[in-house]
């Protein structure tokens, strides 16, 4: 039996047995699970939640709402609308001296509703004179939005490389 | 619990609105408390987001048309509060938002309102460094153990699009905590 051990031919790595301990330990230790805490380490105030209430009554009396315009770019349109509305008073008093208008006549839903409905054919380079696209989202732009399991799918599918998306930071 | 219908008509009647008001406070100041937290880090801030998303509710409750739950439009609010505060904060210190969340971070060992251990504090460095909508999902799924469901109601995103969200977030998470 000796014999045929000896005769085998097999062969190990130099300081295979060695070494040996200490690589398992490191490939256990990179395939333990991590466990993450299940509290985040945040506490309060004592009391704080009991007096919440009372804290705040008072600036329900005194605080405006603030409007968020959901749209935002349509103020650029308004100002576009705006100076098309003014040329036409100008040519309509022109025309018909005893009438006497101003653009605060103009309804602003009429406004809108012509910005909605009319094709306005404005050229990219028109809209980029008056829209500053330093703080521009996707959401200001597209209604609708774009599907995310087809942006995810699309990044599955389609990408090759993360190099092609030019991202340049998480912050957005 | 008062029913949802109930209180949301509570609200919108003038006679009604302060009382249905207190209890709107009480049933929900925790659960958003928690979730604002989680973002701004800071107990104040916190604090003040935390008002300032009741303030809001309350005067804009008129307007709320229940096509979704009365919660999930509360905490859609909160949440964009606590976004629109650390914006607003990192404009006011005249600092970038990734400048600003290793300031808050780093006052996060010395706050009193922070009891975590080393691993709940490298656990926050590590959501730190997440993109804001997985931060978000992240905290939500893990901490606030919400299902998908409700947060595709809350962030208006597909339970798709969430799952693979946490994903990517718990694989970034373990992997930090590991380097780190």
């Amino acid at each position: 039996m000796n014999k045929v051990n000896k005769n085998s031919g097999f062969k190990l790595p130099e300081n295979y047995l060695e070494n040996f301990n200490d690589s398992l330990l490191d490939k256990i230790s990179s395939q333990e699970e991590i466990k993450l805490p299940n509290k985040d380490g945040f506490v309060v105030p004592k009391d704080y939640f009991n007096t919440l209430h009372k804290n705040f009554s008072d600036k329900l009396e005194d605080t405006p709402t603030k409007v968020t315009p959901l749209k935002f770019y349509k103020k650029y349109y308004y100002s576009a609308i705006a100076a098309a509305a003014i040329v036409l008073l100008f040519a309509g008093i022109n025309l018909n001296k005893t009438a006497d208008y101003s653009i605060d006549d103009i309804a602003n839903s009429d406004i809108d509703s012509y910005i909605d409905y009319t094709d306005l054919n404005f050229s990219s380079y028109e809209i980029a004179e008056v829209v500053p696209v330093g703080n521009l989202n996707i959401t200001d732009i597209l209604d609708a939005g774009i599907n995310e399991e087809n942006i995810i799918d699309y990044l599955e599918y389609d990408l090759d490389s993360f190099n092609e998306l030019n991202l340049d930071s998480y912050d957005y | 619990m008062i029913e949802e219908r109930t209180l949301i008509d509570d609200l919108k009647q003038v006679e009604t609105q302060e009382k249905a008001f207190e209890v709107l406070v009480n049933t929900y100041k925790e659960r958003l408390y928690w979730h604002i937290r989680r973002i701004v880090l800071n107990h104040d801030d916190a604090d003040d987001v935390l008002q300032n998303t009741f303030i809001k509710v309350y005067k804009n409750i008129a307007n709320f048309k229940g096509d979704s739950k009365l919660y999930s439009w509360m905490y859609r609010i909160a949440t964009n509060e606590s976004l629109s505060f650390l914006k607003s904060k990192s404009k006011k210190m005249g600092i970038s938002s990734i400048a600003l969340q290793e300031t808050l971070l780093n006052n996060l060992e010395s706050d009193v309102y922070f009891e975590g251990d080393e691993i709940q504090l490298k656990l926050q460095k590590a959501i730190a460094t997440l993109p804001e909508k997985q931060k978000l999902v992240f905290n939500m799924k893990y901490f606030d153990e919400m299902n998908y469901e409700e947060i595709s109601e809350i962030l208006e995103t597909s339970v798709g699009a969430l799952k693979a969200s946490y994903h990517l977030a718990s694989k970034k998470i373990e992997t930090y905590i590991k380097v780190n």
